[in-house]
């Protein structure tokens, strides 16, 4: 697996060197801060959202940010905020959302109490479920799968539990719809501690 | 041995931990992926994850990549066909873009270009006015529309369990007419329930079955090719013993049908290899499950079958290539020497280490399907080990004799042509 990890981040560099070698393709992420006005208020100034229910966006990986935006604007993934902020957006504001959002330094882990036997019970599951296979060992994701660390408890109660359930699409052929079908509630709760906190 | 270590981890937890349910299933956390397939419930109720089952060691954590979210703008498309390599003399253009997922091509009467699409449930036309091409999504919602066809002035779609005819179809693109369905006698798997679909001269259209699972017995609907009259709904099985076949063509010299032929995952990176298959006669058994690539059994379900009794490939293409759609070429624009040849679009793998395929293959065969030789005709489109510009699914010859390739990865349509 070690392996596999290393050929990816080879990849992952090959294509920011294409990119970067022609700047006139890439994605306009001014163009993306300028459309990110609309979701401040929620997500935060600079991305990191201050609100527990609230996603921070701020270092989220480029293309499962824009899978989101797509699934919203599709209906796919039902939420009363989110469908109508997206129903407008072109593919060109979702690749440079995308890009913009990427682009911001990732915060720390949101300050709030920690339950040590909680955080314990929650790392012990994440490798039983293997959440390191597709979210990077650092669970700072890559390509579709996200960055899962130090986004808020509350949050990720609610993502698990909603790809749980199936009110939530999940790409990868449904990976995330499989590996949250077995959840107990205090699965859910552990894995959400041992993420936010994740040092 | 890592099943030990989480024991032995999980017992140096406090006892508050133990009762959060860890222990519930804990041969889980080591044990590779693996399902019970040989059960109907299985093929009823797939698990979301059904392409990941019989993982081995090696393989372990090889996934189906996710492609870009929207379809890839048309300067990058551009930039992109720098890379891709063709033989002299000929040349790759972007034909159309912001097709998200397109899968098979056909043509309209009148020259309207229609293509399915896998995930993204929509057809869409791409239409040429006075040298001004626009793209326009005709249908949405239908349940894996990868596969269409045209004939006498209708579109037909395969959405899975249902053959949809759409009567006088280039004049209602802005508003497409309620659909008849023309044949529904097939099963409701979802699972390598995509088809494609080859009409012969007769307006009989081949139509592919595969099974609902990586490798199993199957259920006796599936695992076929029929061939199915539109017309009256009358349908014969044409071939037994086939995987995952998503695309096929009639050779235009003895009017037989040939088809590429998707092998089993999760045995190595190497093997087996996927498959070039002709049907000589009707009924013939191709392997699988039994055997595959031809001369290699199945480690479980061999159920002590030998490969000689099966119809082997004409051509191995090579592990995980995933041959996709296939065209036999007749036009007149490319040197002489590529008639009657084989193109073959190869999506390129996932349950690899190495991605490989993400190819155009141009396969030289005789009518009887001897002193075959294949040959890379463009590629271009891997990025990396494990990443992708593009990803083709089908071949379709234009009027004028250049070809247009689909492509689901970018959600574009490329043309190749020839100028000496």
């Amino acid at each position: 697996m070690r392996k596999i990890w290393a050929l990816n981040t080879a990849a992952l560099l090959t294509v920011g060197f294409c990119l970067m070698s022609a700047p006139a393709l890439a994605a306009d992420i001014a163009a993306g801060q300028a459309r990110a006005e609309a979701c401040q208020a929620c997500h935060g100034a600079q991305g990191i959202s201050e609100n527990p229910e609230i996603p921070s966006l701020a270092g989220q990986q480029d293309k499962f940010l824009q899978w989101q935006l797509v699934f919203f604007r599709s209906g796919r993934r039902a939420n009363e905020i989110m469908g109508p902020m997206a129903a407008d957006l072109t593919d060109e504001d979702v690749r440079n959302l995308g890009a913009y959002f990427a682009s911001l330094p990732a915060g720390p882990p949101p300050a709030s109490e920690v339950d040590p036997a909680l955080l314990q019970a929650g790392e012990v599951l994440a490798e039983q479920h293997r959440c390191a296979a597709c979210h990077t060992d650092t669970f700072g994701g890559k390509q579709a799968a996200p960055a899962i660390a130090h986004q808020h408890r509350d949050y990720l109660v609610k993502a698990l539990a909603d790809y749980r359930s199936g009110a939530r699409p999940s790409t990868g052929v449904a990976a995330m719809t499989e590996a949250a079908s077995g959840l107990s509630d205090s699965d859910i709760a552990a894995l959400a501690q041992f993420l936010a906190a994740y040092r | 041995m890592k099943l030990r270590a989480v024991l032995q981890y999980t017992s140096i937890l406090a006892p508050a931990a133990l009762t959060l349910g860890l222990l519930s299933s804990p041969a889980q956390a080591a044990d590779m992926k693996s399902y019970d397939s040989s059960k109907q419930s299985f093929w009823q109720h797939p698990p979301p994850d059904w392409f990941l089952g019989d993982e081995t060691a090696d393989m372990k954590g090889l996934a189906p990549p996710s492609g870009p979210a929207t379809p890839t703008p048309l300067a990058e498309l551009q930039d992109n066909l720098k890379k891709v390599k063709l033989p002299a003399g000929f040349k790759i253009e972007v034909y159309a873009s912001g097709l998200p997922e397109a899968r098979q091509m056909a043509w309209g009467d009148n020259g309207t270009l229609f293509v399915g699409s896998y995930n993204a449930t929509n057809v869409y036309a791409v239409t040429d006015v006075d040298g001004k091409r626009s793209v326009k999504t005709i249908l949405k919602g239908l349940n894996m529309p990868t596969g269409l066809a045209v004939r006498d002035g209708a579109l037909y779609v395969i959405a899975i369990d249902k053959l949809l005819r759409y009567d006088n179809v280039e004049a209602n693109l802005d508003h497409m007419p309620a659909p008849t369905v023309a044949y529904d006698d097939m099963p409701p798997y979802v699972a390598h329930g995509w088809k494609y679909i080859v009409t012969d001269k007769t307006g009989s259209m081949y139509l592919p079955f595969g099974p609902p699972f990586n490798v199993g017995i199957p259920p006796t609907s599936v695992s076929q090719v029929r061939r199915v009259d539109p017309k009256t709904g009358l349908a014969e099985i044409m071939a037994l013993g086939v995987r995952n076949s998503v695309g096929g063509d009639i050779d235009p010299r003895s009017g037989d049908y040939w088809f590429t032929e998707n092998a089993r995952d999760w045995m190595s990176d190497d093997i087996p290899s996927d498959k070039l298959n002709h049907i000589t006669k009707i009924g013939q058994h191709f392997g699988y499950p039994y055997c595959h690539q031809g001369d290699m059994p199945d480690p479980k379900f061999a159920r002590g079958h030998t490969c000689d009794e099966f119809t082997p490939p004409v051509v191995k293409l090579g592990a995980h290539v995933a041959p996709l759609g296939m065209k036999f070429y007749t036009g007149s624009q490319f040197p002489a020497e590529y008639q009657n040849n084989i193109f073959i679009a190869e999506h390129g793998s996932w349950n690899r280490h190495k991605y490989q395929g993400a190819r155009i293959d141009r396969v030289v065969v005789d009518a009887d399907g001897k002193n075959a030789h294949q040959e890379v005709f463009a590629q271009g489109w891997l990025t990396g080990d494990q990443d992708y510009a593009g990803r083709p699914t089908d071949i379709l010859q234009a009027k004028d004799g250049s070809l247009l390739v689909a492509d689901d990865w970018a959600g574009a349509i490329y043309r190749i042509s020839y100028a000496k």
